[in-house]
Protein backbone atom coordinates (compact mmCIF):
# COMPACT_ATOMS: atom_id res chain seq x y z
CA UNK A 1 0.00 0.00 0.00
CA UNK A 2 2.99 2.64 0.91
CA UNK A 3 5.01 1.81 -2.23
CA UNK A 4 1.73 2.11 -4.42
CA UNK A 5 1.19 5.26 -2.54
CA UNK A 6 4.71 6.59 -2.88
CA UNK A 7 4.74 5.77 -6.80
CA UNK A 8 1.15 8.20 -7.43
CA UNK A 9 3.17 11.01 -5.58
CA UNK A 10 5.78 10.46 -8.06
CA UNK A 11 4.19 10.38 -10.61
CA UNK A 12 2.26 13.13 -9.73
CA UNK A 13 5.51 15.26 -9.37
CA UNK A 14 6.53 14.03 -12.58
CA UNK A 15 3.74 15.18 -14.26
CA UNK A 16 4.03 18.58 -12.50
CA UNK A 17 7.36 18.45 -13.44
CA UNK A 18 6.97 17.74 -17.49
CA UNK A 19 3.93 20.04 -17.22
CA UNK A 20 6.52 23.27 -15.79
CA UNK A 21 8.94 22.10 -18.66
CA UNK A 22 6.67 21.85 -21.64
CA UNK A 23 5.32 25.59 -20.20
CA UNK A 24 9.14 26.97 -20.00
CA UNK A 25 10.61 25.33 -23.07
CA UNK A 26 7.39 26.32 -25.39
CA UNK A 27 8.15 29.97 -24.29
CA UNK A 28 10.27 32.78 -25.56
CA UNK A 29 12.65 32.48 -22.73
CA UNK A 30 12.70 28.69 -22.94
CA UNK A 31 13.18 28.24 -27.08
CA UNK A 32 16.00 30.79 -26.65
CA UNK A 33 18.04 28.68 -24.31
CA UNK A 34 17.33 25.58 -26.01
CA UNK A 35 18.10 27.12 -29.73
CA UNK A 36 22.16 28.43 -27.79
CA UNK A 37 21.86 25.13 -26.06
CA UNK A 38 21.78 23.34 -29.52
CA UNK A 39 24.36 25.75 -31.53
CA UNK A 40 26.96 25.40 -28.70
CA UNK A 41 26.15 21.56 -28.99
CA UNK A 42 26.26 21.31 -32.19
CA UNK A 43 30.45 22.79 -32.18
CA UNK A 44 30.99 19.71 -30.70
CA UNK A 45 28.86 17.46 -33.55
CA UNK A 46 30.80 14.83 -35.80
CA UNK A 47 30.55 16.90 -38.67
CA UNK A 48 32.96 19.42 -37.38
CA UNK A 49 35.72 20.59 -39.96
CA UNK A 50 38.28 22.91 -39.00
CA UNK A 51 38.86 24.06 -42.15
CA UNK A 52 34.96 24.84 -42.90
CA UNK A 53 34.32 25.76 -39.68
CA UNK A 54 37.11 28.73 -39.59
CA UNK A 55 36.33 29.87 -43.19
CA UNK A 56 32.60 30.22 -42.28
CA UNK A 57 33.55 31.84 -39.11
CA UNK A 58 36.26 34.35 -40.52
CA UNK A 59 33.64 35.43 -42.84
CA UNK A 60 30.69 35.97 -40.19
CA UNK A 61 33.50 38.20 -38.08
CA UNK A 62 34.06 39.80 -41.11
CA UNK A 63 30.62 41.15 -41.76
CA UNK A 64 29.92 41.75 -38.01
CA UNK A 65 32.87 43.15 -37.32
CA UNK A 66 35.45 44.40 -39.94
CA UNK A 67 32.55 45.93 -42.15
CA UNK A 68 31.14 47.87 -39.44
CA UNK A 69 34.16 49.45 -37.96
CA UNK A 70 34.43 52.69 -40.01
CA UNK A 71 30.47 53.68 -38.58
CA UNK A 72 31.82 52.57 -35.13
CA UNK A 73 34.80 54.24 -35.02
CA UNK A 74 33.39 57.38 -36.46
CA UNK A 75 30.67 57.26 -33.56
CA UNK A 76 33.14 56.28 -31.00
CA UNK A 77 35.15 59.37 -31.92
CA UNK A 78 32.13 61.60 -31.50
CA UNK A 79 30.64 59.97 -28.15
CA UNK A 80 34.77 60.25 -26.91
CA UNK A 81 34.58 63.70 -27.82
CA UNK A 82 31.20 64.81 -26.49
CA UNK A 83 31.66 62.69 -23.03
CA UNK A 84 35.02 64.50 -22.47
CA UNK A 85 33.74 67.78 -23.63
CA UNK A 86 30.81 67.62 -21.65
CA UNK A 87 33.37 66.84 -18.44
CA UNK A 88 35.55 69.71 -19.25
CA UNK A 89 32.86 71.67 -18.95
CA UNK A 90 30.84 70.85 -15.47
CA UNK A 91 34.20 68.86 -13.56
CA UNK A 92 36.16 71.99 -12.99
CA UNK A 93 33.22 73.30 -11.69
CA UNK A 94 32.23 70.74 -8.92
CA UNK A 95 36.11 70.47 -8.20
CA UNK A 96 36.59 67.36 -10.01
CA UNK A 97 38.94 68.62 -12.56
CA UNK A 98 41.22 65.51 -11.92
CA UNK A 99 38.64 62.87 -12.64
CA UNK A 100 39.15 62.64 -16.03
CA UNK A 101 40.33 59.08 -16.42
CA UNK A 102 37.49 57.98 -13.85
CA UNK A 103 34.99 59.55 -15.79
CA UNK A 104 36.75 57.92 -19.38
CA UNK A 105 36.37 54.76 -17.63
CA UNK A 106 33.04 55.00 -16.38
CA UNK A 107 31.36 56.42 -19.47
CA UNK A 108 33.27 55.07 -22.21
CA UNK A 109 34.66 51.23 -20.90
CA UNK A 110 31.98 50.60 -18.74
CA UNK A 111 28.94 51.31 -20.48
CA UNK A 112 28.67 53.01 -23.55
CA UNK A 113 31.51 51.25 -25.07
CA UNK A 114 29.43 47.60 -24.89
CA UNK A 115 26.05 49.32 -25.35
CA UNK A 116 26.74 51.34 -28.43
CA UNK A 117 28.82 48.06 -29.71
CA UNK A 118 26.12 46.23 -29.28
CA UNK A 119 23.36 48.41 -30.39
CA UNK A 120 25.38 48.93 -33.81
CA UNK A 121 25.68 45.29 -34.48
CA UNK A 122 22.47 44.48 -33.24
CA UNK A 123 21.01 46.88 -35.76
CA UNK A 124 23.02 45.80 -38.61
CA UNK A 125 24.39 42.44 -38.12
CA UNK A 126 21.49 41.35 -35.94
CA UNK A 127 18.82 42.62 -38.63
CA UNK A 128 20.57 41.38 -41.59
CA UNK A 129 21.13 37.75 -40.28
CA UNK A 130 17.30 37.78 -39.14
CA UNK A 131 16.59 38.59 -42.82
CA UNK A 132 19.07 36.14 -43.99
CA UNK A 133 17.51 33.02 -42.57
CA UNK A 134 14.33 34.47 -43.17
CA UNK A 135 14.77 34.18 -46.71
CA UNK A 136 16.13 31.02 -46.24
CA UNK A 137 13.09 29.76 -44.26
CA UNK A 138 10.34 30.70 -46.83
CA UNK A 139 12.46 29.70 -49.82
CA UNK A 140 12.50 26.53 -48.06
CA UNK A 141 16.17 26.15 -47.79
CA UNK A 142 16.00 25.60 -44.38
CA UNK A 143 14.33 22.81 -44.48
CA UNK A 144 16.45 21.48 -47.51
CA UNK A 145 19.10 21.69 -45.04
CA UNK A 146 17.50 19.20 -42.98
CA UNK A 147 16.86 16.83 -45.40
CA UNK A 148 20.04 16.50 -46.65
CA UNK A 149 21.04 15.71 -43.05
CA UNK A 150 22.50 19.09 -42.41
CA UNK A 151 21.53 20.79 -38.68
CA UNK A 152 20.84 23.81 -40.15
CA UNK A 153 21.39 25.45 -36.38
CA UNK A 154 25.07 24.22 -37.27
CA UNK A 155 25.39 25.51 -40.50
CA UNK A 156 23.56 29.16 -39.87
CA UNK A 157 23.49 29.34 -35.88
CA UNK A 158 26.87 28.39 -34.66
CA UNK A 159 29.05 30.06 -36.98
CA UNK A 160 26.98 33.31 -36.63
CA UNK A 161 27.51 32.86 -32.50
CA UNK A 162 31.17 32.28 -32.50
CA UNK A 163 31.90 35.03 -35.34
CA UNK A 164 29.46 37.35 -33.35
CA UNK A 165 31.50 36.85 -30.41
CA UNK A 166 34.73 37.41 -31.59
CA UNK A 167 33.77 40.45 -33.56
CA UNK A 168 31.77 41.87 -30.40
CA UNK A 169 34.65 41.40 -27.91
CA UNK A 170 37.35 42.87 -30.79
CA UNK A 171 34.48 46.24 -31.29
CA UNK A 172 34.18 46.83 -28.04
CA UNK A 173 38.04 47.32 -27.23
CA UNK A 174 38.67 49.25 -30.57
CA UNK A 175 35.36 51.56 -29.45
CA UNK A 176 36.95 52.32 -26.01
CA UNK A 177 40.24 53.14 -27.07
CA UNK A 178 39.02 55.21 -29.98
CA UNK A 179 36.73 57.05 -27.86
CA UNK A 180 39.56 57.50 -25.31
CA UNK A 181 42.00 58.92 -28.20
CA UNK A 182 39.33 61.15 -29.66
CA UNK A 183 38.14 62.48 -26.21
CA UNK A 184 42.24 63.03 -25.48
CA UNK A 185 42.66 64.87 -29.46
CA UNK A 186 39.26 66.99 -28.60
CA UNK A 187 40.86 68.23 -25.39
CA UNK A 188 43.99 69.10 -26.96
CA UNK A 189 42.67 70.99 -29.61
CA UNK A 190 39.95 72.83 -27.53
CA UNK A 191 42.65 74.10 -25.39
CA UNK A 192 44.33 74.54 -28.52
CA UNK A 193 41.59 76.98 -29.80
CA UNK A 194 40.61 78.69 -26.43
CA UNK A 195 43.80 79.40 -25.14
CA UNK A 196 43.72 77.38 -22.32
CA UNK A 197 40.35 79.61 -20.95
CA UNK A 198 38.80 76.20 -19.53
CA UNK A 199 41.73 76.38 -17.34
CA UNK A 200 42.70 72.68 -17.76
CA UNK A 201 45.98 70.57 -18.18
CA UNK A 202 45.85 67.68 -19.73
CA UNK A 203 48.75 65.43 -21.38
CA UNK A 204 48.67 62.14 -23.20
CA UNK A 205 50.69 60.39 -20.11
CA UNK A 206 48.25 62.18 -17.18
CA UNK A 207 45.07 60.31 -19.24
CA UNK A 208 46.28 57.25 -20.09
CA UNK A 209 47.70 57.00 -16.36
CA UNK A 210 44.57 57.77 -14.82
CA UNK A 211 42.38 55.77 -17.17
CA UNK A 212 44.65 53.00 -16.17
CA UNK A 213 44.64 53.67 -12.32
CA UNK A 214 41.02 53.90 -12.27
CA UNK A 215 40.30 50.73 -14.35
CA UNK A 216 39.10 47.75 -11.61
CA UNK A 217 39.84 43.91 -11.96
CA UNK A 218 35.72 43.81 -12.57
CA UNK A 219 36.00 45.98 -15.54
CA UNK A 220 38.50 44.16 -17.05
CA UNK A 221 36.32 40.84 -16.47
CA UNK A 222 33.36 43.00 -17.67
CA UNK A 223 35.31 43.74 -20.52
CA UNK A 224 35.18 40.36 -21.69
CA UNK A 225 31.64 39.19 -20.04
CA UNK A 226 29.66 42.13 -21.62
CA UNK A 227 30.60 41.74 -24.92
CA UNK A 228 30.20 37.67 -24.85
CA UNK A 229 26.37 38.33 -23.43
CA UNK A 230 25.11 40.84 -25.90
CA UNK A 231 26.77 38.93 -28.94
CA UNK A 232 24.94 35.94 -27.75
CA UNK A 233 22.18 37.62 -26.80
CA UNK A 234 22.01 39.33 -30.51
CA UNK A 235 22.57 36.28 -32.81
CA UNK A 236 20.77 33.69 -30.95
CA UNK A 237 17.85 36.18 -31.02
CA UNK A 238 18.19 37.04 -34.58
CA UNK A 239 18.54 33.90 -35.30
CA UNK A 240 15.45 32.34 -33.31
CA UNK A 241 13.62 35.33 -35.29
CA UNK A 242 14.59 34.51 -38.27
CA UNK A 243 14.22 30.35 -37.57
CA UNK A 244 10.30 31.34 -36.50
CA UNK A 245 9.25 33.09 -39.26
CA UNK A 246 6.62 30.54 -41.88
CA UNK A 247 5.61 30.59 -45.68
CA UNK A 248 4.97 34.21 -45.66
CA UNK A 249 7.70 37.16 -46.97
CA UNK A 250 5.62 39.58 -45.00
CA UNK A 251 7.00 38.38 -41.75
CA UNK A 252 10.37 39.27 -43.16
CA UNK A 253 9.88 43.18 -42.02
CA UNK A 254 8.20 42.22 -38.81
CA UNK A 255 11.07 39.49 -37.67
CA UNK A 256 14.13 41.55 -38.58
CA UNK A 257 12.19 44.61 -36.41
CA UNK A 258 11.36 41.66 -33.44
CA UNK A 259 15.17 41.19 -34.21
CA UNK A 260 16.45 44.53 -33.23
CA UNK A 261 14.02 45.98 -31.12
CA UNK A 262 14.14 42.58 -28.63
CA UNK A 263 17.84 43.00 -28.85
CA UNK A 264 18.28 46.85 -27.66
CA UNK A 265 15.76 45.39 -24.57
CA UNK A 266 17.57 42.12 -23.68
CA UNK A 267 20.86 44.07 -23.92
CA UNK A 268 19.56 46.68 -21.55
CA UNK A 269 18.34 44.14 -19.23
CA UNK A 270 21.63 42.13 -19.20
CA UNK A 271 23.57 45.38 -18.91
CA UNK A 272 21.66 46.50 -15.90
CA UNK A 273 21.73 42.77 -14.35
CA UNK A 274 25.65 42.66 -15.10
CA UNK A 275 26.51 46.78 -13.32
CA UNK A 276 25.05 45.10 -10.38
CA UNK A 277 28.26 43.38 -9.72
CA UNK A 278 29.54 47.68 -9.37
CA UNK A 279 27.06 47.56 -6.34
CA UNK A 280 28.66 44.57 -4.75
CA UNK A 281 32.48 45.82 -5.36
CA UNK A 282 31.08 49.20 -3.69
CA UNK A 283 30.28 47.71 -1.14
CA UNK A 284 33.28 45.73 -0.62
CA UNK A 285 34.74 48.57 -0.79
CA UNK A 286 32.99 50.51 1.81
CA UNK A 287 32.81 47.44 4.38
CA UNK A 288 37.08 47.46 4.12
CA UNK A 289 37.31 50.91 5.04
CA UNK A 290 34.43 50.65 8.06
CA UNK B 1 10.92 -6.53 -44.34
CA UNK B 2 11.72 -5.47 -47.91
CA UNK B 3 9.57 -2.08 -47.88
CA UNK B 4 11.96 1.15 -48.46
CA UNK B 5 8.84 2.59 -47.06
CA UNK B 6 5.83 1.24 -45.12
CA UNK B 7 2.79 4.03 -42.99
CA UNK B 8 0.71 2.28 -41.16
CA UNK B 9 -2.42 4.33 -39.85
CA UNK B 10 -0.88 7.64 -40.22
CA UNK B 11 -2.75 10.89 -38.99
CA UNK B 12 -2.05 14.28 -39.02
CA UNK B 13 -3.98 17.40 -37.29
CA UNK B 14 -2.48 20.84 -37.05
CA UNK B 15 -3.83 23.81 -35.49
CA UNK B 16 -6.00 26.29 -37.72
CA UNK B 17 -3.33 29.01 -38.16
CA UNK B 18 -4.12 32.61 -37.61
CA UNK B 19 -2.83 34.91 -40.83
CA UNK B 20 -1.29 37.38 -38.35
CA UNK B 21 0.26 35.09 -35.95
CA UNK B 22 3.90 35.22 -35.74
CA UNK B 23 5.54 32.67 -34.59
CA UNK B 24 5.61 29.06 -36.56
CA UNK B 25 6.08 26.25 -33.31
CA UNK B 26 5.82 22.96 -34.87
CA UNK B 27 7.79 24.31 -37.66
CA UNK B 28 10.75 25.85 -35.69
CA UNK B 29 10.83 22.70 -33.39
CA UNK B 30 11.00 20.49 -35.84
CA UNK B 31 14.08 22.15 -38.17
CA UNK B 32 15.37 22.52 -34.38
CA UNK B 33 15.28 18.90 -34.41
CA UNK B 34 12.83 19.07 -31.26
CA UNK B 35 9.62 17.31 -31.93
CA UNK B 36 6.46 16.96 -29.49
CA UNK B 37 5.87 20.01 -27.92
CA UNK B 38 3.72 21.87 -30.37
CA UNK B 39 0.97 18.15 -30.08
CA UNK B 40 -1.65 19.69 -27.83
CA UNK B 41 -1.97 22.64 -30.45
CA UNK B 42 -3.74 20.40 -32.66
CA UNK B 43 -7.28 20.84 -33.80
CA UNK B 44 -7.89 20.15 -37.11
CA UNK B 45 -7.57 16.60 -38.79
CA UNK B 46 -5.87 16.72 -42.27
CA UNK B 47 -4.54 13.50 -43.47
CA UNK B 48 -6.31 10.83 -41.42
CA UNK B 49 -5.43 6.68 -41.74
CA UNK B 50 -3.16 6.50 -44.01
CA UNK B 51 -1.60 3.70 -45.41
CA UNK B 52 1.39 3.41 -47.71
CA UNK B 53 3.91 0.50 -48.78
CA UNK B 54 7.14 1.30 -51.43
CA UNK B 55 9.53 -1.34 -52.09
CA UNK B 56 13.13 -0.66 -53.70
CA UNK B 57 13.22 0.49 -57.43
CA UNK B 58 9.35 1.14 -57.19
CA UNK B 59 7.73 4.07 -58.24
CA UNK B 60 4.58 5.88 -57.07
CA UNK B 61 2.75 8.97 -58.16
CA UNK B 62 0.84 10.69 -55.28
CA UNK B 63 -1.93 12.84 -57.17
CA UNK B 64 -5.36 14.79 -55.98
CA UNK B 65 -6.61 18.37 -56.33
CA UNK B 66 -4.95 21.24 -54.98
CA UNK B 67 -4.98 21.49 -51.13
CA UNK B 68 -5.49 18.22 -50.10
CA UNK B 69 -2.21 17.64 -48.62
CA UNK B 70 -0.09 15.87 -51.18
CA UNK B 71 2.90 18.24 -50.12
CA UNK B 72 2.30 17.74 -46.89
CA UNK B 73 2.39 13.93 -46.95
CA UNK B 74 5.81 14.49 -48.48
CA UNK B 75 7.07 16.38 -45.65
CA UNK B 76 5.73 14.08 -42.86
CA UNK B 77 7.57 11.34 -44.99
CA UNK B 78 10.52 13.55 -45.50
CA UNK B 79 10.21 14.48 -41.30
CA UNK B 80 9.52 17.79 -41.58
CA UNK B 81 6.39 17.61 -40.17
CA UNK B 82 5.28 15.69 -37.32
CA UNK B 83 2.58 13.31 -37.44
CA UNK B 84 0.04 13.25 -34.67
CA UNK B 85 -0.38 9.35 -34.78
CA UNK B 86 0.67 6.25 -36.88
CA UNK B 87 3.65 3.92 -37.53
CA UNK B 88 6.46 4.55 -40.22
CA UNK B 89 8.90 2.02 -40.90
CA UNK B 90 12.26 3.06 -43.27
CA UNK B 91 13.87 0.57 -44.67
CA UNK B 92 12.24 -2.07 -42.38
CA UNK B 93 13.28 -0.02 -39.03
CA UNK B 94 10.17 1.75 -37.22
CA UNK B 95 10.94 5.01 -36.47
CA UNK B 96 9.46 6.41 -33.59
CA UNK B 97 7.77 9.90 -33.32
CA UNK B 98 9.88 11.67 -30.98
CA UNK B 99 12.80 10.42 -33.72
CA UNK B 100 10.82 11.70 -36.45
CA UNK B 101 12.74 14.63 -37.64
CA UNK B 102 14.16 15.63 -40.74
CA UNK B 103 17.67 15.45 -39.50
CA UNK B 104 17.32 11.93 -38.51
CA UNK B 105 15.21 10.54 -41.63
CA UNK B 106 17.81 12.11 -43.95
CA UNK B 107 20.75 10.26 -42.22
CA UNK B 108 18.79 6.87 -42.67
CA UNK B 109 18.89 7.96 -46.67
CA UNK B 110 15.86 9.67 -48.01
CA UNK B 111 16.13 12.14 -50.24
CA UNK B 112 13.63 15.59 -50.77
CA UNK B 113 13.68 17.83 -53.75
CA UNK B 114 11.63 20.77 -53.34
CA UNK B 115 8.63 21.81 -55.70
CA UNK B 116 10.90 25.73 -56.19
CA UNK B 117 14.17 23.45 -55.95
CA UNK B 118 15.53 25.23 -52.78
CA UNK B 119 18.79 25.65 -53.59
CA UNK B 120 21.37 27.16 -51.00
CA UNK B 121 21.07 30.81 -52.72
CA UNK B 122 24.84 31.75 -52.04
CA UNK B 123 26.79 28.83 -53.08
CA UNK B 124 26.84 27.42 -56.68
CA UNK B 125 25.41 24.71 -58.22
CA UNK B 126 28.90 22.51 -57.18
CA UNK B 127 29.20 23.62 -54.00
CA UNK B 128 25.32 23.21 -53.60
CA UNK B 129 25.73 19.35 -54.81
CA UNK B 130 29.07 18.66 -52.84
CA UNK B 131 27.82 20.72 -49.65
CA UNK B 132 26.24 17.54 -48.15
CA UNK B 133 28.77 15.33 -49.17
CA UNK B 134 31.35 17.51 -47.31
CA UNK B 135 29.43 18.17 -44.51
CA UNK B 136 28.97 14.20 -43.74
CA UNK B 137 32.70 13.55 -44.86
CA UNK B 138 31.71 11.31 -47.17
CA UNK B 139 34.81 9.69 -48.95
CA UNK B 140 37.86 11.87 -49.79
CA UNK B 141 37.95 15.56 -51.71
CA UNK B 142 38.77 13.69 -54.87
CA UNK B 143 35.79 10.88 -54.74
CA UNK B 144 33.64 13.98 -53.18
CA UNK B 145 34.18 16.01 -56.33
CA UNK B 146 33.98 12.23 -58.75
CA UNK B 147 30.62 12.64 -57.22
CA UNK B 148 29.30 15.45 -57.69
CA UNK B 149 30.87 15.07 -61.33
CA UNK B 150 28.76 11.99 -61.75
CA UNK B 151 25.60 13.30 -60.19
CA UNK B 152 25.47 16.66 -62.48
CA UNK B 153 26.27 14.53 -65.52
CA UNK B 154 23.26 12.75 -64.76
CA UNK B 155 21.41 15.33 -64.41
CA UNK B 156 22.76 16.99 -67.85
CA UNK B 157 23.82 20.36 -65.39
CA UNK B 158 27.93 20.12 -65.55
CA UNK B 159 27.81 22.96 -67.58
CA UNK B 160 26.67 24.54 -65.49
CA UNK B 161 28.14 23.90 -62.39
CA UNK B 162 29.98 27.46 -61.79
CA UNK B 163 26.98 29.31 -61.86
CA UNK B 164 24.80 30.36 -58.86
CA UNK B 165 20.78 29.36 -58.59
CA UNK B 166 19.48 32.94 -59.47
CA UNK B 167 21.32 32.78 -62.80
CA UNK B 168 19.80 29.25 -63.68
CA UNK B 169 16.37 28.79 -65.40
CA UNK B 170 13.90 27.25 -63.16
CA UNK B 171 14.19 23.52 -65.07
CA UNK B 172 17.99 23.52 -64.58
CA UNK B 173 17.51 24.42 -60.92
CA UNK B 174 15.28 21.43 -60.41
CA UNK B 175 17.93 19.64 -62.08
CA UNK B 176 20.87 20.68 -59.92
CA UNK B 177 17.91 19.45 -56.82
CA UNK B 178 17.79 16.40 -58.23
CA UNK B 179 21.68 15.75 -58.57
CA UNK B 180 22.20 17.30 -54.46
CA UNK B 181 19.67 14.87 -53.44
CA UNK B 182 21.28 11.79 -55.63
CA UNK B 183 24.42 12.62 -54.59
CA UNK B 184 23.96 11.13 -50.93
CA UNK B 185 22.93 8.58 -52.90
CA UNK B 186 18.95 7.79 -50.99
CA UNK B 187 17.70 4.88 -51.04
CA UNK B 188 13.86 6.72 -51.42
CA UNK B 189 13.89 9.70 -53.07
CA UNK B 190 10.38 12.47 -52.16
CA UNK B 191 9.90 14.83 -55.32
CA UNK B 192 7.76 17.59 -54.85
CA UNK B 193 5.69 19.02 -58.43
CA UNK B 194 8.91 17.69 -60.42
CA UNK B 195 8.07 19.00 -63.93
CA UNK B 196 5.82 22.18 -62.44
CA UNK B 197 6.46 25.16 -64.46
CA UNK B 198 8.57 23.46 -66.50
CA UNK B 199 8.27 23.46 -70.65
CA UNK B 200 7.67 20.73 -72.80
CA UNK B 201 11.15 19.73 -73.70
CA UNK B 202 12.48 20.22 -69.63
CA UNK B 203 9.54 17.58 -68.92
CA UNK B 204 10.50 15.52 -71.75
CA UNK B 205 14.13 15.08 -71.10
CA UNK B 206 13.68 15.30 -66.87
CA UNK B 207 11.31 12.67 -66.84
CA UNK B 208 13.69 9.68 -68.48
CA UNK B 209 16.34 11.02 -66.03
CA UNK B 210 13.95 10.43 -63.40
CA UNK B 211 13.45 7.27 -64.64
CA UNK B 212 17.32 6.10 -64.83
CA UNK B 213 17.19 6.39 -61.03
CA UNK B 214 15.39 4.15 -60.55
CA UNK B 215 16.66 1.79 -63.01
CA UNK B 216 19.91 1.88 -62.62
CA UNK B 217 20.24 2.62 -58.96
CA UNK B 218 17.32 0.97 -57.25
CA UNK B 219 15.95 4.00 -55.29
CA UNK B 220 12.47 4.00 -54.51
CA UNK B 221 10.78 7.39 -55.78
CA UNK B 222 7.64 9.22 -54.81
CA UNK B 223 6.52 11.69 -57.26
CA UNK B 224 3.70 14.21 -55.65
CA UNK B 225 2.03 15.93 -59.17
CA UNK B 226 -0.59 17.24 -60.73
CA UNK B 227 0.45 15.88 -64.45
CA UNK B 228 -0.54 12.84 -64.66
CA UNK B 229 1.47 11.97 -67.77
CA UNK B 230 4.94 11.88 -65.53
CA UNK B 231 3.05 8.95 -64.10
CA UNK B 232 2.17 7.32 -67.76
CA UNK B 233 5.43 7.45 -69.00
CA UNK B 234 6.93 6.18 -65.95
CA UNK B 235 4.76 3.47 -65.73
CA UNK B 236 4.15 3.60 -61.91
CA UNK B 237 1.57 3.66 -59.36
CA UNK B 238 -0.57 5.76 -58.99
CA UNK B 239 -2.55 6.80 -55.78
CA UNK B 240 -5.35 9.86 -55.08
CA UNK B 241 -5.50 11.52 -52.21
CA UNK B 242 -9.10 12.94 -51.27
CA UNK B 243 -10.98 14.81 -48.58
CA UNK B 244 -7.91 13.59 -46.23
CA UNK B 245 -7.67 9.63 -47.46
CA UNK B 246 -5.40 8.01 -49.65
CA UNK B 247 -6.36 5.14 -51.74
CA UNK B 248 -4.44 2.31 -52.44
CA UNK B 249 -2.13 2.46 -55.45
CA UNK B 250 -3.32 1.23 -58.74
CA UNK B 251 -2.01 1.64 -62.26
CA UNK B 252 -2.09 4.14 -65.21
CA UNK B 253 -4.90 2.38 -66.93
CA UNK B 254 -7.04 1.49 -64.09
CA UNK B 255 -7.49 4.92 -62.91
CA UNK B 256 -8.00 5.79 -66.63
CA UNK B 257 -11.03 3.99 -67.14
CA UNK B 258 -12.19 4.04 -63.16
CA UNK B 259 -15.42 4.76 -62.43
CA UNK B 260 -14.54 6.84 -59.57
CA UNK B 261 -15.94 10.15 -59.76
CA UNK B 262 -12.91 11.63 -58.27
CA UNK B 263 -10.47 9.49 -60.77
CA UNK B 264 -12.61 10.93 -63.42
CA UNK B 265 -12.54 14.26 -62.44
CA UNK B 266 -8.84 14.21 -62.58
CA UNK B 267 -7.98 11.91 -65.70
CA UNK B 268 -10.60 13.91 -67.42
CA UNK B 269 -8.26 15.85 -69.67
CA UNK B 270 -6.52 12.19 -70.47
CA UNK B 271 -10.07 10.08 -71.19
CA UNK B 272 -10.04 13.12 -74.21
CA UNK B 273 -6.69 12.20 -75.36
Amino acid sequence: MESDKSSKSLMFSGRILNRIGRVCLSSTAGKLLMLLFQAVRSIFSPSRSFHTDSNNVIAQVFFTGVQIFPVMFIIATLFGTVTIIQALTVMPRVGFSDSFGSLMVIVLVRELGPIITAFLIAGRSGSALTSMIGSMSINSEVDALATMGVNPIRYLVMPSLIGGIIAMLMMNILFSVSGICAGFIATKLLIAITGNVLNVHISWHYLSSSVLSALTPTDFVMTVVKPVCFAVIIVINACYQGLSIRQDSRQIPKATSRSVIYSFLYIVVTDVALSLFYIFQYFQAMSKII
Amino acid sequence: MSEALKIENMHFSYRAQDADQDDDASGFWNRLGFSGFSEKLAREEVLSGINLSLGYGETLCITGASGQGKSLLLRLIAGLEMPTDGTFYYFGEHVPNHLHTALNIALRGVGFVFQNSALVSNLNVHDNVAMPLSYHKIGSEEERAERVNMALDLMRARSEKDKYPHMLSSGMQKRVAIARAWAMNPKLLLLDEPIANLDVYNRRTLIPLIDNMRTLFHTAIIIVTHNLQIAEELNCNICILHDRILTPPHSFDFWLHSDDAIAQDLFRDLRKE
